[in-house]
């Protein structure tokens, strides 16, 4: 009990409140305007989260995610493009039903079944955690080795992409983060004689190189944005608590997709909101109103996206493995604030646990008075000129990663995995695998390294181990599963073809 | 920039097979098996592998289809007509005059120019452009100057705080 209330004083600081309403601001714009990400807004954001306390620094980054993950469809729904990858599953549906003439129907169901989301993903997050860090307590460098390779496989199972291409991206991802001298030997690895690259290729200006400097570069190469027609929105609100009513089964699955999928180590909201669509069609009465303008799935992966942002702390939290990219960035600021993951996180730094989930909380009730501010000033915010903004985000890509370690090679590496970014993107090599592998790698080669020195090379011992054993299971799994899915598919065609 | 899977998954053969040959020629530690060298090898060995299936196109049913941009392209990219996807290449050389030119220079200028002619690259008109280039380096010089305390350098042009 004394810990939840040191946890409340911790949130309850000036600070902390001006970090939260600053942080929200910004995360809403980013996460609405189309082609910035999530995962940008946290990556641009870190570098100033080192000035912050360690409190703070978290809550700009949850409060921030979430309300760019709801901001995501704003977009998505008026103009048909998402605005963040996790809306990008039911944009279709959403901007059928604007079509329809019932924009405000759509916007509020997204913010409505987003903040629901987000509260009963914090409410699982809070049961979850301190429940399996029992569990974890138990787990040896065998584990520890077959969930990070998990969290990596699942990283490689994202919608629209060739899986090999994905494991490839992983494998890239897993090579840079073989440079420099932090290796089981401490000899200098592919440094080239460079003594730059002595302490390795740091996973934060990589991070900001793929996700934003690609970004500008995409726009420098493509044509901008539609305008936004001129509309007028009723009641945002209005009808969503006969929707919740409606469809109380689909939310409360949608949740718990969410949750599970982002529970799983790699997988996050992106994937999540796919899946939970296409449960919801799967499973639906009226699965012919698909695809023109029905909330019913809206509903379902609308509340996914953003309960599987709270689920993707659970392994972050507890064994510092990255539930999805943006949970990737905020185990960076953890390990810098003090906060290092691990089972024992809970019990002694519970009260810094409670202050996370009370910012959580906090980040989505707030989100709805915010959202519906942004859904009205949404036509303002979206005429802004692409070619104004992009430039803005290209100077502070160089300042952040500057401010990281105020070195001016960080700020080369930027531009260099900006390029990488952007071609792999072309070539359909999907830049989140490669991310984890950036940032799981030194993870995966010391448990990998030291099983390896324990079980004196064998590879058995890998599998003995009951829990082992199973993580190992279901990683082999993820990865055959691709396989199957042809296989299936493949059998499918051919009885058709019967 | 879109290359045939034959290409990407050649490179890729190659990079594995370099990062096998590299790694195996890392020193090993005194009196163990496993060191330094394993976690490259086993990379490299996977890189061939996948870069290999890559090239002989197998995985491709998983991809969405291509949808090509037909529309025209504003500013740089439109100038340069059928080459118009190497403008994309601006901002990475945009990032490396900031590199070079930041100590000399001062952040304000260096800046000042980055957004300009990025700006401009973006298609936008002459006064938008010198518009963000005038306001947008001194509120981030602000912000991180002051606030956060980053060493920006002043170069030529000191900021007045």
């Amino acid at each position: 009990m004394t810990a939840l209330l040191d946890g409340l004083l911790m949130v309850a600081t000036f600070e902390v409140a001006v970090a939260i309403l600053a942080s929200a601001v910004y995360g809403m714009v980013i996460g609405a305007l189309p082609g910035l990400t999530a995962t940008m807004a946290i990556a641009l954001l870190v570098p100033i989260t080192f000035y912050l306390s360690p409190i703070a620094a978290v809550a700009t980054i949850i409060t921030s995610s979430a309300m760019a993950i709801f901001a995501g469809d704003i977009p998505g729904c008026l103009m048909r493009i998402p605005g963040t990858p996790a809306s990008a599953a039911y944009t279709d549906e959403a901007y059928a039903l604007t079509r329809k003439g019932q924009a405000e129907l759509a916007l509020g169901a997204s913010l409505w079944f987003s903040a629901i989301g987000g509260i009963v993903g914090t409410v699982a997050l809070m049961i979850l955690a301190p429940a399996l860090a029992e569990v974890a307590l138990s787990f040896s460098t065998y584990e520890y080795f077959w969930l990070s390779l998990l969290g990596l496989m699942c990283a490689t199972l994202v919608a629209r992409s060739s899986p090999i291409k994905a494991i490839a991206a992983a494998l890239l991802g897993l090579l840079v983060a073989c440079v420099g001298i932090e290796n089981p030997g401490g000899v200098p690895r592919f440094t080239f004689g460079s003594t730059d690259l002595l302490g390795g290729i740091e996973a934060l200006p990589a991070l900001i190189g793929v996700f934003a400097v690609s970004e500008v570069m995409r726009a420098v190469a493509s044509a901008p944005p539609p305008p936004i027609p001129n509309r007028r929105l009723g009641s945002i609100l209005g009808g969503q608590w006969a929707l919740t009513k409606r469809y109380q089964k689909q939310m409360w699955r949608g949740n718990l997709i969410g949750i599970l999928i982002g529970a799983l180590p790699g997988a996050g909201a992106d994937m999540a909101a796919w899946v939970a669509y296409a449960t919801s069609k799967r499973f639906s009465q009226e699965r012919e109103k698909f695809g023109t303008g029905h909330p019913e799935g809206l509903v379902e992966s609308g509340a996914a996206n953003n309960s599987a942002l709270a689920g993707g702390w659970v392994p972050a939290l507890l064994f510092g493995i990255p539930g999805d990219t943006i949970t990737a960035i905020a185990i960076g600021v953890l390990y810098m604030k003090g906060l290092n993951p691990g089972p024992t996180l809970f019990t002694e730094k519970a009260s810094s646990m409670y202050a996370l989930y009370i910012v959580f909380l906090v980040a989505n009730v707030l989100m709805i008075p915010l959202g519906i501010a942004m859904i009205r000033l949404s036509k303002n915010i979206l005429r802004a000129p692409r070619s104004a903004a992009m430039p803005v985000i290209l100077l502070l890509c160089a300042v952040g990663a500057f401010a990281i370690g105020n070195n001016l090679f960080a700020v080369v590496i930027v531009a260099a995995f900006g390029v990488i970014g952007f071609v792999m993107e072309r070539n359909g090599y999907p830049v989140a695998a490669m991310v984890l592998g950036i940032v799981m790698g030194t993870m995966v080669e010391q448990n990998l390294v030291s099983s390896l020195i324990k079980s004196d090379g064998e590879v058995l011992p890998f599998f003995e181990r009951p829990v082992a054993s199973g993580l190992a299971a279901l990683t082999i799994t993820a990865l055959l599963w691709p396989a199957g899915v042809w296989v299936l598919r493949r059998l499918r065609r051919a009885q058709a073809a019967i | 920039m879109h290359l045939s899977d034959r290409i990407t998954g050649g490179f890729l053969v190659l990079l594995g097979a370099l990062a096998f040959w590299g790694g195996s020629r890392l020193p090993g530690v005194p009196g163990q098996d496993v060191g330094p060298a394993v976690f490259p090898m086993v990379i490299g060995g996977g890189l061939v592998l996948c870069g290999a299936l890559i090239a002989l196109g197998i995985g491709r049913s998983f991809e969405a289809p291509e949808d090509d941009a037909t529309e025209a392209l504003p500013g740089l990219a439109g100038r340069l007509g059928r080459y118009g996807t190497l403008a994309a290449l601006l901002p990475p050389a945009l990032l490396l005059f900031y590199v070079v030119a930041v100590e000399p220079l001062g952040f304000l200028l260096t800046g000042a120019a980055m957004v300009l002619v990025a700006t401009l690259a973006l298609g936008a008109s002459w006064r938008l452009a010198i518009g963000v280039a005038v306001c947008a380096p001194p509120v981030i010089h602000l912000v991180f100057y002051k606030l956060l305390r980053v060493p920006l350098p002043e170069g030529l042009l000191a900021a007045p705080w």
